[in-house]
Protein backbone atom coordinates (compact mmCIF):
# COMPACT_ATOMS: atom_id res chain seq x y z
CA UNK A 1 0.00 0.00 0.00
CA UNK A 2 2.82 2.63 1.34
CA UNK A 3 6.18 2.31 0.38
CA UNK A 4 8.97 4.08 2.19
CA UNK A 5 12.68 3.89 0.57
CA UNK A 6 15.55 5.52 1.82
CA UNK A 7 13.74 8.36 3.52
CA UNK A 8 15.19 11.32 5.43
CA UNK A 9 14.13 14.14 6.83
CA UNK A 10 15.87 17.26 8.26
CA UNK A 11 14.67 20.67 9.72
CA UNK A 12 16.08 24.12 9.65
CA UNK A 13 18.40 23.10 7.02
CA UNK A 14 21.18 24.55 6.36
CA UNK A 15 21.07 26.44 9.74
CA UNK A 16 23.15 26.05 12.75
CA UNK A 17 20.57 24.29 14.65
CA UNK A 18 19.86 21.58 11.77
CA UNK A 19 18.49 18.37 12.55
CA UNK A 20 17.86 15.23 10.76
CA UNK A 21 14.61 13.77 12.35
CA UNK A 22 14.72 10.78 10.33
CA UNK A 23 17.33 8.92 8.36
CA UNK A 24 17.34 5.84 6.24
CA UNK A 25 13.77 4.86 6.57
CA UNK A 26 12.61 1.75 4.59
CA UNK A 27 9.08 0.75 5.69
CA UNK A 28 6.50 -0.91 3.89
CA UNK A 29 2.67 -0.25 4.95
CA UNK A 30 0.88 -3.61 3.53
CA UNK A 31 -2.59 -2.77 3.12
CA UNK A 32 -6.06 -4.08 5.02
CA UNK A 33 -3.29 -4.10 8.36
CA UNK A 34 -3.09 -2.04 11.45
CA UNK A 35 0.48 -0.63 11.91
CA UNK A 36 2.10 1.01 15.23
CA UNK A 37 4.72 3.36 15.60
CA UNK A 38 6.07 3.18 18.57
CA UNK A 39 9.12 5.01 20.38
CA UNK A 40 10.14 7.71 22.96
CA UNK A 41 9.70 11.09 22.38
CA UNK A 42 11.67 12.41 19.66
CA UNK A 43 12.36 9.16 18.13
CA UNK A 44 10.71 10.53 14.79
CA UNK A 45 7.42 8.62 15.29
CA UNK A 46 5.25 12.02 14.27
CA UNK A 47 7.81 12.79 11.52
CA UNK A 48 7.20 9.95 9.75
CA UNK A 49 3.47 10.00 10.28
CA UNK A 50 3.37 12.82 9.00
CA UNK A 51 5.14 11.61 5.77
CA UNK A 52 2.96 8.45 5.60
CA UNK A 53 0.29 10.85 5.27
CA UNK A 54 1.24 12.99 2.78
CA UNK A 55 1.57 15.95 5.42
CA UNK A 56 4.91 16.66 4.86
CA UNK A 57 7.70 15.89 2.15
CA UNK A 58 10.97 14.56 2.85
CA UNK A 59 13.87 15.67 2.58
CA UNK A 60 15.40 12.67 0.41
CA UNK A 61 13.90 9.23 -0.31
CA UNK A 62 10.77 7.95 -1.73
CA UNK A 63 7.49 7.48 -0.76
CA UNK A 64 5.02 5.55 -3.05
CA UNK A 65 1.62 4.98 -2.45
CA UNK A 66 -0.32 1.77 -4.37
CA UNK A 67 3.22 1.89 -6.23
CA UNK A 68 2.70 5.33 -7.73
CA UNK A 69 5.95 7.56 -6.33
CA UNK A 70 4.07 10.78 -5.31
CA UNK A 71 7.61 11.51 -2.84
CA UNK A 72 8.37 14.96 -5.86
CA UNK A 73 4.61 15.98 -5.96
CA UNK A 74 3.85 19.75 -4.67
CA UNK A 75 1.56 20.36 -1.99
CA UNK A 76 -1.43 21.04 -4.09
CA UNK A 77 -1.17 17.54 -5.73
CA UNK A 78 -0.73 16.22 -2.07
CA UNK A 79 -3.65 17.78 -1.07
CA UNK A 80 -6.09 15.74 -3.11
CA UNK A 81 -4.68 12.63 -2.83
CA UNK A 82 -4.98 13.46 1.06
CA UNK A 83 -8.53 14.03 0.47
CA UNK A 84 -8.90 11.00 -1.81
CA UNK A 85 -6.95 8.54 0.06
CA UNK A 86 -6.10 9.43 3.82
CA UNK A 87 -8.37 10.35 6.82
CA UNK A 88 -6.69 11.70 9.65
CA UNK A 89 -7.04 11.38 14.11
CA UNK A 90 -5.37 13.83 15.66
CA UNK A 91 -4.11 13.78 18.93
CA UNK A 92 -6.18 16.86 20.35
CA UNK A 93 -8.66 15.68 17.70
CA UNK A 94 -8.45 19.34 16.09
CA UNK A 95 -12.53 19.73 15.77
CA UNK A 96 -14.00 23.04 15.15
CA UNK A 97 -15.58 24.60 18.21
CA UNK A 98 -18.82 26.27 17.39
CA UNK A 99 -19.96 23.35 14.86
CA UNK A 100 -21.78 20.38 15.52
CA UNK A 101 -20.67 17.06 15.66
CA UNK A 102 -22.25 16.85 12.38
CA UNK A 103 -20.79 20.09 10.46
CA UNK A 104 -17.26 18.83 11.99
CA UNK A 105 -17.74 15.38 10.57
CA UNK A 106 -18.89 16.67 6.66
CA UNK A 107 -16.36 19.24 6.75
CA UNK A 108 -13.48 17.49 5.10
CA UNK A 109 -16.02 16.45 2.74
CA UNK A 110 -16.83 19.98 1.15
CA UNK A 111 -14.28 20.45 -1.52
CA UNK A 112 -15.23 16.71 -3.31
CA UNK A 113 -18.53 18.97 -4.43
CA UNK A 114 -20.64 16.13 -3.04
CA UNK A 115 -24.46 17.03 -2.51
CA UNK A 116 -24.55 18.24 1.48
CA UNK A 117 -27.69 15.81 1.26
CA UNK A 118 -25.84 13.11 0.87
CA UNK A 119 -23.16 14.66 3.30
CA UNK A 120 -25.24 14.38 5.83
CA UNK A 121 -27.09 10.77 5.33
CA UNK A 122 -23.03 9.62 5.34
CA UNK A 123 -22.03 11.20 8.08
CA UNK A 124 -25.50 10.29 10.32
CA UNK A 125 -24.60 6.47 9.71
CA UNK A 126 -20.82 6.78 10.48
CA UNK A 127 -22.35 8.79 13.59
CA UNK A 128 -24.74 5.80 14.01
CA UNK A 129 -21.79 3.00 13.98
CA UNK A 130 -19.81 5.05 17.02
CA UNK A 131 -23.02 5.18 18.94
CA UNK A 132 -23.13 9.08 18.73
CA UNK A 133 -26.22 9.00 16.43
CA UNK A 134 -27.90 11.11 19.78
CA UNK A 135 -25.50 14.14 20.25
CA UNK A 136 -25.25 14.88 15.88
CA UNK A 137 -26.42 18.18 16.45
CA UNK A 138 -24.20 19.03 19.62
CA UNK A 139 -21.79 21.75 19.78
CA UNK A 140 -18.52 19.31 19.74
CA UNK A 141 -17.28 21.86 22.72
CA UNK A 142 -20.11 20.13 24.56
CA UNK A 143 -18.90 16.39 23.81
CA UNK A 144 -17.14 14.43 26.60
CA UNK A 145 -13.52 13.51 25.58
CA UNK A 146 -14.43 9.90 24.24
CA UNK A 147 -17.62 11.46 22.88
CA UNK A 148 -14.97 14.37 20.51
CA UNK A 149 -12.54 11.55 19.76
CA UNK A 150 -15.42 9.61 18.13
CA UNK A 151 -16.57 12.48 16.34
CA UNK A 152 -12.57 12.90 14.81
CA UNK A 153 -12.75 9.12 13.83
CA UNK A 154 -16.34 10.07 11.91
CA UNK A 155 -14.74 12.90 10.30
CA UNK A 156 -11.50 10.94 9.26
CA UNK A 157 -13.42 8.36 7.60
CA UNK A 158 -16.48 11.13 6.09
CA UNK A 159 -14.30 10.63 2.54
CA UNK A 160 -14.33 6.85 2.71
CA UNK A 161 -10.42 7.13 3.00
CA UNK A 162 -8.31 3.68 2.34
CA UNK A 163 -5.88 4.62 5.00
CA UNK A 164 -6.27 5.84 8.06
CA UNK A 165 -3.58 7.63 10.01
CA UNK A 166 -3.76 8.31 14.05
CA UNK A 167 -1.46 10.35 16.35
CA UNK A 168 -1.08 9.22 19.46
CA UNK A 169 -5.22 8.45 19.42
CA UNK A 170 -5.62 7.44 23.18
CA UNK A 171 -2.96 9.92 24.58
CA UNK A 172 -6.04 12.05 25.98
CA UNK A 173 -8.39 9.13 26.67
CA UNK A 174 -8.84 7.42 30.24
CA UNK A 175 -8.12 3.21 30.21
CA UNK A 176 -12.21 2.51 29.55
CA UNK A 177 -12.55 5.41 26.50
CA UNK A 178 -9.30 3.72 25.08
CA UNK A 179 -10.65 0.23 25.39
CA UNK A 180 -13.78 2.23 23.52
CA UNK A 181 -10.96 3.46 20.64
CA UNK A 182 -9.53 -0.37 20.50
CA UNK A 183 -13.07 -2.03 20.16
CA UNK A 184 -13.61 0.98 17.24
CA UNK A 185 -10.75 0.02 15.30
CA UNK A 186 -10.98 -3.56 15.34
CA UNK A 187 -14.24 -3.00 13.10
CA UNK A 188 -12.26 -0.41 10.58
CA UNK A 189 -9.83 -3.42 10.62
CA UNK A 190 -12.51 -6.06 10.45
CA UNK A 191 -13.82 -3.78 7.92
CA UNK A 192 -10.49 -4.14 5.62
CA UNK A 193 -9.21 -0.18 6.53
CA UNK A 194 -5.10 -0.08 6.71
CA UNK A 195 -4.39 1.84 9.57
CA UNK A 196 -1.20 3.30 11.01
CA UNK A 197 -0.56 5.01 14.41
CA UNK A 198 1.84 6.02 16.89
CA UNK A 199 1.44 5.33 20.01
CA UNK A 200 3.36 4.92 23.98
CA UNK A 201 0.33 3.22 25.00
CA UNK A 202 1.51 -0.68 26.25
CA UNK A 203 -2.58 -0.79 25.81
CA UNK A 204 -2.91 0.06 22.31
CA UNK A 205 0.40 -1.26 20.76
CA UNK A 206 0.11 -4.65 22.43
CA UNK A 207 -3.50 -5.18 21.89
CA UNK A 208 -4.34 -8.24 19.31
CA UNK A 209 -5.64 -5.55 16.74
CA UNK A 210 -2.12 -4.29 15.91
CA UNK A 211 -0.97 -6.58 13.37
CA UNK A 212 2.32 -5.06 13.02
CA UNK A 213 4.90 -2.95 15.64
CA UNK A 214 7.51 -0.59 14.49
CA UNK A 215 9.99 0.60 16.96
CA UNK A 216 11.71 4.14 16.11
CA UNK A 217 14.48 5.62 17.90
CA UNK A 218 17.04 8.67 17.22
CA UNK A 219 15.24 8.97 13.17
CA UNK A 220 16.12 4.95 12.43
CA UNK A 221 13.49 1.80 12.56
CA UNK A 222 15.00 -0.28 15.72
CA UNK A 223 12.78 -3.20 15.16
CA UNK A 224 10.01 -3.97 12.98
CA UNK A 225 7.81 -7.03 13.87
CA UNK B 1 -2.07 66.79 -20.42
CA UNK B 2 -1.04 63.52 -18.85
CA UNK B 3 -3.83 64.49 -15.88
CA UNK B 4 -6.55 62.81 -18.16
CA UNK B 5 -7.90 59.33 -16.14
CA UNK B 6 -7.23 57.44 -19.45
CA UNK B 7 -2.90 58.70 -19.35
CA UNK B 8 -2.74 58.33 -15.87
CA UNK B 9 -4.50 54.80 -15.93
CA UNK B 10 -2.11 53.77 -18.31
CA UNK B 11 1.13 54.71 -16.99
CA UNK B 12 -0.27 53.34 -13.12
CA UNK B 13 -1.00 50.17 -15.54
CA UNK B 14 2.91 50.43 -16.83
CA UNK B 15 4.15 51.28 -13.80
CA UNK B 16 2.54 49.09 -11.35
CA UNK B 17 3.49 46.58 -13.71
CA UNK B 18 6.96 46.69 -13.95
CA UNK B 19 7.24 47.54 -10.15
CA UNK B 20 5.91 44.10 -9.68
CA UNK B 21 8.21 41.96 -12.69
CA UNK B 22 11.02 43.83 -10.74
CA UNK B 23 9.96 42.81 -7.32
CA UNK B 24 9.16 39.12 -8.57
CA UNK B 25 12.68 39.38 -10.51
CA UNK B 26 15.01 37.78 -7.29
CA UNK B 27 12.15 35.15 -6.78
CA UNK B 28 12.46 34.05 -10.78
CA UNK B 29 16.20 34.07 -10.06
CA UNK B 30 16.07 31.89 -7.24
CA UNK B 31 13.58 29.98 -8.87
CA UNK B 32 15.70 29.40 -12.27
CA UNK B 33 19.02 28.35 -10.22
CA UNK B 34 17.77 26.26 -7.32
CA UNK B 35 14.49 24.41 -8.59
CA UNK B 36 14.27 20.84 -7.98
CA UNK B 37 10.82 19.72 -7.80
CA UNK B 38 12.41 16.30 -6.79
CA UNK B 39 14.05 17.41 -3.82
CA UNK B 40 12.26 17.73 -0.27
CA UNK B 41 14.51 20.59 0.79
CA UNK B 42 13.01 23.35 2.96
CA UNK B 43 14.33 25.93 0.41
CA UNK B 44 12.30 23.80 -2.82
CA UNK B 45 9.56 23.58 -0.37
CA UNK B 46 9.96 27.37 0.29
CA UNK B 47 9.91 28.47 -3.68
CA UNK B 48 6.87 26.20 -4.14
CA UNK B 49 4.93 28.12 -1.96
CA UNK B 50 6.28 31.25 -3.05
CA UNK B 51 5.64 30.47 -7.15
CA UNK B 52 1.85 30.62 -5.70
CA UNK B 53 1.81 33.60 -5.12
CA UNK B 54 4.47 35.36 -7.62
CA UNK B 55 2.20 33.52 -10.41
CA UNK B 56 -0.58 34.76 -9.19
CA UNK B 57 1.15 38.06 -9.17
CA UNK B 58 2.43 37.67 -12.84
CA UNK B 59 -1.19 36.71 -13.87
CA UNK B 60 -2.39 39.90 -12.75
CA UNK B 61 0.14 42.00 -14.77
CA UNK B 62 -0.68 40.13 -17.62
CA UNK B 63 -4.05 41.13 -17.10
CA UNK B 64 -3.59 44.40 -16.45
CA UNK B 65 -1.26 44.65 -19.75
CA UNK B 66 -4.59 42.74 -21.45
CA UNK B 67 -6.82 45.62 -20.63
CA UNK B 68 -4.00 48.55 -20.87
CA UNK B 69 -3.51 47.07 -24.90
CA UNK B 70 -7.23 48.44 -25.51
CA UNK B 71 -7.48 51.55 -22.89
CA UNK B 72 -4.22 52.69 -25.09
CA UNK B 73 -6.16 52.09 -28.68
CA UNK B 74 -9.46 53.82 -27.01
CA UNK B 75 -7.15 56.79 -25.79
CA UNK B 76 -5.60 57.32 -28.76
CA UNK B 77 -8.49 57.51 -30.34
CA UNK B 78 -10.51 59.87 -27.85
CA UNK B 79 -7.24 62.26 -27.50
CA UNK B 80 -7.61 63.01 -31.34
CA UNK B 81 -9.91 65.91 -30.92
CA UNK B 82 -7.42 67.43 -28.76
CA UNK B 83 -4.81 68.20 -31.90
CA UNK B 84 -4.61 70.08 -34.79
CA UNK B 85 -4.59 68.08 -37.65
CA UNK B 86 -5.96 65.16 -36.09
CA UNK B 87 -8.69 62.89 -37.55
CA UNK B 88 -8.49 59.54 -35.62
CA UNK B 89 -5.80 57.75 -33.54
CA UNK B 90 -3.09 58.35 -35.86
CA UNK B 91 -3.06 61.91 -35.55
CA UNK B 92 -2.72 61.76 -31.96
CA UNK B 93 -0.27 59.24 -31.83
CA UNK B 94 2.12 60.77 -34.67
CA UNK B 95 1.79 64.19 -32.61
CA UNK B 96 5.99 63.19 -31.54
CA UNK B 97 7.80 59.96 -32.28
CA UNK B 98 6.64 57.68 -29.15
CA UNK B 99 3.33 57.39 -29.96
CA UNK B 100 3.57 54.58 -32.64
CA UNK B 101 6.66 52.71 -30.57
CA UNK B 102 4.40 53.18 -27.74
CA UNK B 103 1.13 51.63 -29.40
CA UNK B 104 3.61 48.45 -31.24
CA UNK B 105 4.97 47.36 -27.62
CA UNK B 106 1.40 47.49 -25.75
CA UNK B 107 0.17 45.31 -28.68
CA UNK B 108 3.63 42.92 -28.06
CA UNK B 109 2.97 43.00 -24.61
CA UNK B 110 -0.59 42.23 -25.27
CA UNK B 111 0.55 39.08 -26.85
CA UNK B 112 3.60 38.19 -24.40
CA UNK B 113 0.40 38.06 -21.57
CA UNK B 114 -1.46 35.99 -23.48
CA UNK B 115 1.49 33.53 -23.70
CA UNK B 116 2.47 33.29 -20.66
CA UNK B 117 -0.88 32.75 -18.92
CA UNK B 118 -1.33 29.92 -20.95
CA UNK B 119 1.84 28.63 -20.16
CA UNK B 120 1.18 29.44 -16.16
CA UNK B 121 -2.63 27.88 -17.31
CA UNK B 122 -0.88 24.49 -18.44
CA UNK B 123 2.36 24.31 -15.90
CA UNK B 124 0.27 24.64 -12.60
CA UNK B 125 -1.79 21.50 -14.25
CA UNK B 126 0.86 19.22 -14.49
CA UNK B 127 2.21 17.32 -11.46
CA UNK B 128 5.91 18.37 -11.82
CA UNK B 129 5.35 21.95 -12.37
CA UNK B 130 7.96 21.30 -15.63
CA UNK B 131 7.51 24.62 -17.45
CA UNK B 132 8.20 26.74 -13.86
CA UNK B 133 12.08 28.00 -15.02
CA UNK B 134 10.91 28.80 -18.58
CA UNK B 135 7.89 31.26 -17.27
CA UNK B 136 10.37 32.43 -15.05
CA UNK B 137 13.00 33.07 -17.52
CA UNK B 138 10.04 34.62 -19.53
CA UNK B 139 9.09 36.79 -17.48
CA UNK B 140 13.45 38.17 -16.53
CA UNK B 141 13.26 37.98 -20.50
CA UNK B 142 10.29 40.43 -20.52
CA UNK B 143 10.97 43.20 -18.02
CA UNK B 144 13.54 45.40 -20.82
CA UNK B 145 9.67 45.21 -22.64
CA UNK B 146 7.87 46.60 -19.97
CA UNK B 147 10.84 49.19 -19.07
CA UNK B 148 10.77 49.94 -22.75
CA UNK B 149 6.65 50.32 -22.93
CA UNK B 150 6.90 52.46 -19.63
CA UNK B 151 9.62 55.24 -21.18
CA UNK B 152 7.92 55.17 -24.31
CA UNK B 153 4.85 55.95 -22.85
CA UNK B 154 5.95 58.85 -20.27
CA UNK B 155 7.69 60.06 -23.62
CA UNK B 156 4.63 60.15 -25.31
CA UNK B 157 2.33 61.46 -22.96
CA UNK B 158 4.77 64.15 -21.30
CA UNK B 159 5.62 64.96 -25.07
CA UNK B 160 1.83 65.58 -25.67
CA UNK B 161 1.85 69.17 -26.62
CA UNK B 162 -1.65 70.91 -28.23
CA UNK B 163 -0.20 73.34 -30.48
CA UNK B 164 1.43 70.54 -32.71
CA UNK B 165 0.35 70.51 -36.03
CA UNK B 166 -0.13 66.99 -36.54
CA UNK B 167 0.16 64.73 -39.94
CA UNK B 168 -3.86 62.71 -40.31
CA UNK B 169 -4.24 59.27 -40.84
CA UNK B 170 -4.84 60.42 -44.81
CA UNK B 171 -1.13 60.82 -45.32
CA UNK B 172 -0.06 57.39 -43.53
CA UNK B 173 -2.21 55.11 -45.18
CA UNK B 174 -1.84 56.88 -48.42
CA UNK B 175 -1.16 54.73 -51.77
CA UNK B 176 1.52 57.32 -52.74
CA UNK B 177 3.11 57.13 -49.32
CA UNK B 178 6.63 55.63 -48.63
CA UNK B 179 5.59 53.27 -46.10
CA UNK B 180 4.64 49.33 -45.31
CA UNK B 181 1.01 50.58 -44.45
CA UNK B 182 0.84 52.20 -47.90
CA UNK B 183 2.17 49.00 -49.68
CA UNK B 184 -0.35 47.51 -48.09
CA UNK B 185 -3.15 49.61 -48.86
CA UNK B 186 -2.23 50.00 -52.43
CA UNK B 187 -2.60 46.21 -53.03
CA UNK B 188 -5.80 44.95 -55.34
CA UNK B 189 -8.92 44.92 -53.69
CA UNK B 190 -9.38 41.65 -55.44
CA UNK B 191 -6.32 39.77 -54.70
CA UNK B 192 -6.38 41.18 -51.23
CA UNK B 193 -9.91 39.25 -50.62
CA UNK B 194 -8.26 35.96 -52.21
CA UNK B 195 -5.42 36.39 -49.82
CA UNK B 196 -7.51 37.74 -46.65
CA UNK B 197 -10.70 35.10 -46.77
CA UNK B 198 -8.17 31.89 -48.14
CA UNK B 199 -5.55 33.05 -45.00
CA UNK B 200 -8.53 33.23 -42.92
CA UNK B 201 -10.27 30.57 -43.67
CA UNK B 202 -6.86 28.58 -43.33
CA UNK B 203 -6.65 29.33 -39.94
CA UNK B 204 -10.55 28.85 -38.83
CA UNK B 205 -10.30 25.39 -40.57
CA UNK B 206 -6.49 24.32 -39.23
CA UNK B 207 -8.06 25.90 -35.77
CA UNK B 208 -11.19 23.69 -36.06
CA UNK B 209 -9.01 20.68 -36.74
CA UNK B 210 -7.16 20.82 -33.77
CA UNK B 211 -10.11 21.93 -31.73
CA UNK B 212 -12.06 18.74 -32.71
CA UNK B 213 -9.17 16.78 -32.50
CA UNK B 214 -8.83 15.42 -35.78
CA UNK B 215 -4.70 16.19 -35.70
CA UNK B 216 -2.76 13.05 -35.51
CA UNK B 217 -2.03 11.01 -32.65
CA UNK B 218 -1.48 13.34 -29.97
CA UNK B 219 -2.13 16.45 -32.20
CA UNK B 220 0.81 18.07 -32.56
CA UNK B 221 0.77 18.83 -36.42
CA UNK B 222 -2.63 20.15 -36.15
CA UNK B 223 -1.37 22.29 -33.40
CA UNK B 224 1.32 24.14 -34.89
CA UNK B 225 -0.45 24.57 -38.10
CA UNK B 226 -2.80 26.47 -35.56
CA UNK B 227 -0.56 28.54 -34.38
CA UNK B 228 1.12 29.46 -37.79
CA UNK B 229 -2.17 29.36 -39.79
CA UNK B 230 -3.42 32.17 -36.71
CA UNK B 231 -0.25 34.11 -37.11
CA UNK B 232 -0.46 34.37 -40.97
CA UNK B 233 -4.37 35.01 -40.46
CA UNK B 234 -3.75 38.04 -38.14
CA UNK B 235 -1.09 39.89 -40.72
CA UNK B 236 -3.69 38.94 -43.50
CA UNK B 237 -6.62 40.32 -41.38
CA UNK B 238 -4.58 43.53 -40.78
CA UNK B 239 -3.57 43.88 -44.42
CA UNK B 240 -7.27 42.96 -45.73
CA UNK B 241 -8.81 45.99 -43.33
CA UNK B 242 -6.13 48.17 -44.30
CA UNK B 243 -6.51 47.31 -48.43
CA UNK B 244 -10.18 46.51 -48.79
CA UNK B 245 -12.35 46.78 -45.30
CA UNK B 246 -11.83 49.93 -44.52
CA UNK B 247 -12.93 51.10 -47.74
CA UNK B 248 -15.84 49.37 -47.59
CA UNK B 249 -17.14 51.16 -44.42
CA UNK B 250 -15.74 54.29 -45.01
CA UNK B 251 -17.79 53.92 -48.47
CA UNK B 252 -14.76 55.86 -49.62
CA UNK B 253 -11.86 54.36 -52.53
CA UNK B 254 -9.29 56.07 -50.99
CA UNK B 255 -9.91 56.06 -47.10
CA UNK B 256 -7.73 52.96 -45.67
CA UNK B 257 -7.20 54.18 -42.27
CA UNK B 258 -7.33 51.79 -39.66
CA UNK B 259 -8.16 53.70 -37.08
CA UNK B 260 -11.01 55.90 -38.04
CA UNK B 261 -13.47 52.73 -37.67
CA UNK B 262 -13.13 53.15 -34.10
CA UNK B 263 -14.43 56.42 -33.98
CA UNK B 264 -18.23 56.96 -32.62
CA UNK B 265 -19.10 58.36 -36.09
CA UNK B 266 -18.72 54.86 -37.49
CA UNK B 267 -20.10 53.44 -34.79
CA UNK B 268 -17.33 51.80 -32.74
CA UNK B 269 -17.08 49.36 -35.77
CA UNK B 270 -13.64 48.56 -35.80
CA UNK B 271 -13.95 47.62 -32.07
CA UNK B 272 -16.40 44.71 -33.42
CA UNK B 273 -13.63 43.91 -35.71
CA UNK B 274 -10.35 44.13 -33.48
CA UNK B 275 -11.11 42.27 -30.48
CA UNK B 276 -12.31 39.11 -32.03
CA UNK B 277 -9.33 39.17 -34.20
CA UNK B 278 -6.69 40.05 -31.06
CA UNK B 279 -8.39 37.16 -29.31
CA UNK B 280 -8.40 34.32 -31.83
CA UNK B 281 -4.87 35.39 -33.05
CA UNK B 282 -3.58 35.38 -29.49
CA UNK B 283 -5.61 32.36 -28.78
CA UNK B 284 -4.50 30.48 -31.93
CA UNK B 285 -0.84 30.97 -31.72
CA UNK B 286 -0.57 29.86 -27.91
CA UNK B 287 -1.57 26.65 -29.10
CA UNK B 288 0.75 26.60 -31.29
CA UNK B 289 3.79 27.24 -28.50
CA UNK B 290 2.27 25.07 -26.09
CA UNK B 291 2.20 22.18 -28.34
CA UNK B 292 6.08 22.92 -28.67
CA UNK B 293 5.83 21.20 -24.72
CA UNK B 294 3.56 18.22 -25.00
CA UNK B 295 6.45 15.59 -25.34
CA UNK B 296 7.28 15.84 -21.75
CA UNK B 297 4.89 13.30 -20.44
CA UNK B 298 3.05 15.38 -17.34
CA UNK B 299 2.41 17.71 -19.76
CA UNK B 300 0.56 15.90 -22.59
CA UNK B 301 -2.95 15.87 -21.28
CA UNK B 302 -2.38 19.15 -19.73
CA UNK B 303 -1.66 20.27 -22.83
CA UNK B 304 -3.85 18.73 -24.96
CA UNK B 305 -7.02 20.20 -22.84
CA UNK B 306 -5.96 23.31 -23.02
CA UNK B 307 -4.66 23.33 -26.37
CA UNK B 308 -8.20 22.46 -28.08
CA UNK B 309 -10.29 24.74 -26.09
CA UNK B 310 -7.94 27.30 -27.32
CA UNK B 311 -8.28 27.01 -30.57
CA UNK B 312 -11.62 26.64 -30.04
CA UNK B 313 -12.03 30.20 -29.41
CA UNK B 314 -9.22 30.53 -32.11
CA UNK B 315 -12.65 29.01 -34.38
CA UNK B 316 -14.75 31.46 -32.71
CA UNK B 317 -12.29 34.95 -32.83
CA UNK B 318 -11.59 34.80 -36.42
CA UNK B 319 -15.09 33.39 -37.44
CA UNK B 320 -16.77 36.54 -35.78
CA UNK B 321 -14.04 38.63 -37.57
CA UNK B 322 -14.71 37.14 -40.49
CA UNK B 323 -18.18 37.23 -40.23
CA UNK B 324 -18.03 41.20 -38.98
CA UNK B 325 -15.89 42.07 -41.79
CA UNK B 326 -18.00 40.25 -44.51
CA UNK B 327 -21.12 41.74 -42.85
CA UNK B 328 -20.11 45.46 -43.69
CA UNK B 329 -18.52 44.52 -46.72
CA UNK B 330 -22.48 43.06 -47.46
CA UNK B 331 -23.41 46.07 -46.03
CA UNK B 332 -21.95 48.97 -47.98
CA UNK B 333 -23.19 51.16 -50.83
CA UNK B 334 -19.38 50.84 -52.16
CA UNK B 335 -18.36 48.91 -55.51
CA UNK B 336 -15.13 47.72 -55.91
CA UNK B 337 -15.39 44.47 -57.72
CA UNK B 338 -17.58 44.33 -60.53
Amino acid sequence: MLELTNIRKAFNQGKHNEYWALSGIDLAIPAQQVTALRGPSGSGKTTLLTILGCLARPTEGRVRLKGEDISGLPERFLTDIRRRSFGFIFQQFNLIRGLSAVENIILPAYPTGQPRKDLLLKADALLADVALGHRRDAKVEWLSGGEQQRVAICRALINDPEILIADEPTANLDTKLSKEFLGILEKLADKGRTIVLTSHDPMVVDSSVVNRVVSLRDGHIVDAK
Amino acid sequence: MIFQPAIIALLLAAGISLAMLLAASPFAVQVIRHWDIASGSERQLKLERLTYLFSTLVAFVCLVQILAALLFVFNADKMSVMFVGAMCAVGALNVNAFGFPALYVQLTLFFLAVLWLALNHVDSRARDYPLVRLKYALLLAAIPLFILSLWLQLSYFLGLKADVITSCCGSMFSEQADTLASEVTALEAKPAMIVFYGTLAAAIALSAWHWLGHGNERGNMSGYLTGLASLAGFVAAIAGILAFVSLYIYEHPHHHCPFCILKPEYDYQGYALYVPLFVGAAAGMSTGVLRLFSGRPSLAPVIDATSRPLAGVAVVGFGLFVAVATFMIWHSNLILLD
